[in-house]
């Protein structure tokens, strides 16, 4: 029989705790309180090089930043590119990770083989995707011309549509990998006793999917869009590097939009006004999500 | 006991001896936008032969990107980890000095036109507000490349005016070739561009004599109509390209011609490097001017380091490449792309000897004249116009013409939101 702990020891636990928690603490307040509260500080001054100091200004920056069309659009543009991503990643990452639930020769060669889109640097996809979509030498412009889709080579970052959704596509590709196995692991947690005592009761698949499958995946998909929303949202690498935002601003995100002011218009207080209300906005929207998408506690 | 002794004697003495020449040596390192490799092999070979000859500085290079540089600098020296010797343009300097304290480099720049005798064009972006803020390297100016079996076989002569141009470049337009390789991209190769088709529609004046802003004018909204017709016959992804995509489309003659500065290295190597049938021309000018003229860009040198030694040891290596023999295997890390900008760097034997500059000797040439007629932006009229320097790190040209040719804007209204964005950045 287990000896109850004493009081004592329950004290040293909690001392171990906090000793224990006070590293990872220390740690994220040194890497993200003191950016954070630095860059509250550069977004109420009127600086505009970095490194350069300048007078107290106040909420001008926000103001100006708040009403100024260029981040509204840029923020909308950020809207799409989240959705788009989330859209595009579940749909491929479940059916991904329905197929690779099942056992069939190969399985988990495929397993493995799926993620290695994941594990490619942004470089290396971007020089990839750059050279098989080049409308002068790239393989996906005569496919479609020999599958009859066009007529002529086109251009995939020719116009912001177009080059709103090569972009999404193709971080989609990167990603859909990763979300594909957190799935496979949400669906290889559902007890396989359940399917069986339906498949007794003579639901079908589709039936199985939408009674079992897709509630009992609930609490994955709401981590996944959560953490999702926040990646996808502060992804910079693969947008600067394709289109940086062109073109005519058609994929210019929030970051990119940031990064921009700092570093090209020299607006480092603009610049740090706009990061201020990005990191509410996603704060907001992270308590929202964890709100309406959690699953409410019933009563007992 | 007398081992232990000698043992003492002998580490002392290494580290004595070991210790001094490192204690001496001054490192000197520099940051430059030629990132091709056979660029930066060469400009390494001239910093070994000059480390070998200066055991007591260590020059060192760290090719960037012009397309992080205008973040990265101002950054780097806010951050104290700023190069001692930063390769600039005109326009980037004033950002540079309006990011840090710059001292002057005049007297540094007499000694050396005593010596060298600059081409007073090349210094002059450089020499305002009562200083002179980089040591210029070399010229650039952008030219109009074309096949010449291309333009033959479709029996066009290479086109001096507009509307010759844009017939051309309509008549080559078939069979999978773009008629001429134009980009549309928010980045420096389009400011160049579009500032090469501004400069012969007599637009070349950005500012008024006074600092004002004159870039919203009727040249300038002709300049972007004619753009973005000429822009129809360019090659789809254009929207995308900077300088290398367009070199590779001419090479692999998907482009019947470009604007560009050179394109012989590539040429040569990728494009077959038929000199014969490579021809060079001045960039067509509006039907109502009389000649030719283009976008032409003092390169230069900036002395970041404060420290006196360190100092020095940059004018040094300045010094040495200026050299007439350092200096022309230092032009030719790029043959034909990189022109002199010292009396006696035209007549270095090493810039004439090598290779493909003997090879592309009309070429280099005629790219020679081509930038007799050079403008820059901001530096024109014998004026220098500080302000420039917001306006081309946001890329101000390039993003109105993106709004004319992508968004299909009309290009007066374009052209006015462009000026208005102008006096913003200027602020």
């Amino acid at each position: 029989m287990a000896s109850k702990p004493n009081s004592s020891g329950r004290s040293d636990d909690r001392r171990i705790a906090v000793l224990l928690l006070a590293l990872p603490l220390g740690l994220l307040a040194a890497t993200l309180i003191v950016p954070m509260i630095s860059a509250i500080n550069i977004s109420l001054r009127d600086i505009r090089v970095i490194g350069s100091d300048g007078p107290f200004a106040g909420f001008d920056n926000y103001a100006r930043v708040l009403t100024d069309g260029t981040f509204w659009h840029a923020l909308g543009i950020s809207v799409v590119w989240v959705v788009g991503n989330a859209v595009v990643q579940t749909i491929l990452a479940l059916t991904a990770a329905l197929v690779l639930n099942e056992k069939f020769p190969g399985v988990r060669v495929a397993r493995v083989w799926i993620i290695l889109t994941w594990i490619i640097p942004t470089v290396v996809v971007v020089i990839i995707w750059r050279w098989l979509l080049s409308p002068s030498g790239g393989m996906v412009n005569p496919l479609l011309i020999q599958l009859g889709i066009i007529d002529r080579p086109m251009g995939f970052f020719a116009s912001g549509p177009a080059a709103m959704t090569s972009l999404i596509l193709i971080n989609s590709w990167r990603w859909f990998p990763f979300v594909a196995i957190m799935l496979l692991a949400g669906l290889q947690r559902i007890p396989n006793d359940i399917y069986e005592a339906a498949a007794v009761d003579g639901a079908g698949a589709v039936a199985r999917f939408r009674a079992i499958t897709w509630p009992l995946l609930q609490p994955t998909l709401l981590v996944l869009t959560v953490m999702g929303t926040l990646l996808s949202f502060n992804v910079f690498d693969i947008i600067w590097l394709l289109t940086a935002g062109g073109p005519a601003g058609g994929t210019e995100t929030l970051p990119v939009l940031i990064y921009e002011t700092a570093f090209k218009a020299y607006r480092m207080g603009d610049a740090a006004a706009m990061s201020v209300v990005a990191s509410v906005l996603m704060i907001g929207l992270a308590l929202v999500l964890l709100d309406r998408l959690a699953p409410k506690e019933t009563g007992r | 006991m007398r081992f232990k002794g000698q043992s003492l004697a002998g580490a002392l003495a290494l580290t004595v001896f070991g210790a001094l020449p490192a204690l001496a040596v001054t490192d000197v390192k520099i940051w430059h936008m030629e990132q091709p490799p056979h660029r930066v092999q060469r400009v390494q070979e001239l910093i070994d032969a000059f480390n070998a000859a200066n055991p007591d500085i260590k020059v060192s290079q760290e090719p960037q990107s012009w397309g992080e540089v205008y973040a990265k600098v101002p950054a780097a020296m806010a951050a104290g980890n700023a190069p001692d010797i930063l390769f600039a343009i005109p326009d980037f300097t004033t950002v540079i000095r309006k990011a840090g304290q710059l001292d002057s480099v005049a007297d540094f720049v007499k000694e050396l036109d005593e010596k060298h005798h600059f081409i007073p064009a090349t210094v002059e972006p450089y020499s305002y507000d009562g200083g002179v803020w980089a040591v210029p390297l070399y010229n650039m100016s952008l030219n109009f490349w074309y096949h010449k079996k291309a333009f033959a076989d479709a029996g066009i002569a290479v086109p001096t005016t507009w509307s010759e141009w844009k017939a051309a470049a309509e008549k080559l337009s078939k069979d999978g070739v773009v008629g001429v390789g134009l980009p549309a991209n928010k980045q420096l190769y389009t400011d160049q561009t579009t500032y090469a088709v501004m400069v012969n529609n007599g637009a070349s004046e950005l500012f008024n004599a006074d600092g004002t802003l004159r870039f919203d004018n009727p040249k300038t909204v002709e300049s972007y109509a004619f753009y973005k017709d000429l822009y129809k016959f360019s090659s789809p992804d254009a929207a995308n390209w900077t300088w290398g995509e367009a070199e590779a489309c001419f090479a692999s003659e998907t482009c019947a011609s470009i604007l560009q500065f050179s394109v012989i290295s590539t040429y040569d190597q990728q494009g077959g490097g038929d000199a014969a049938d490579l021809g060079v021309a001045a960039v067509p000018h509006a039907d109502g001017e009389k000649s030719s003229s283009t976008i032409a860009y003092s390169n230069a040198a900036i002395i970041l380091a404060k420290d006196a030694a360190k100092r020095d040891a940059a004018k040094k290596f300045i010094a040495f490449l200026l050299e007439p023999e350092n200096y022309g295997k230092f032009l030719n890390m790029e043959p034909g792309l990189f022109l002199p900008v010292t009396a006696d760097g035209a007549k270095s034997t090493t810039f004439w000897s090598d290779p493909l500059v003997v090879k592309y000797k009309p070429q280099v040439e005629q790219m020679i004249a081509n930038s007799h007629a050079g403008m820059l932006f901001g530096f024109t009229g014998g004026h220098v116009f500080p302000a420039i320097g917001p306006i081309s790190a946001q890329n101000i040209l390039a993003e109105t013409l993106q709004k004319v040719v992508i968004n299909g804007e009309d290009p007066a209204a374009a052209v006015k939101a462009g000026q208005a964005q102008m006096i913003e950045a200027t602020k």
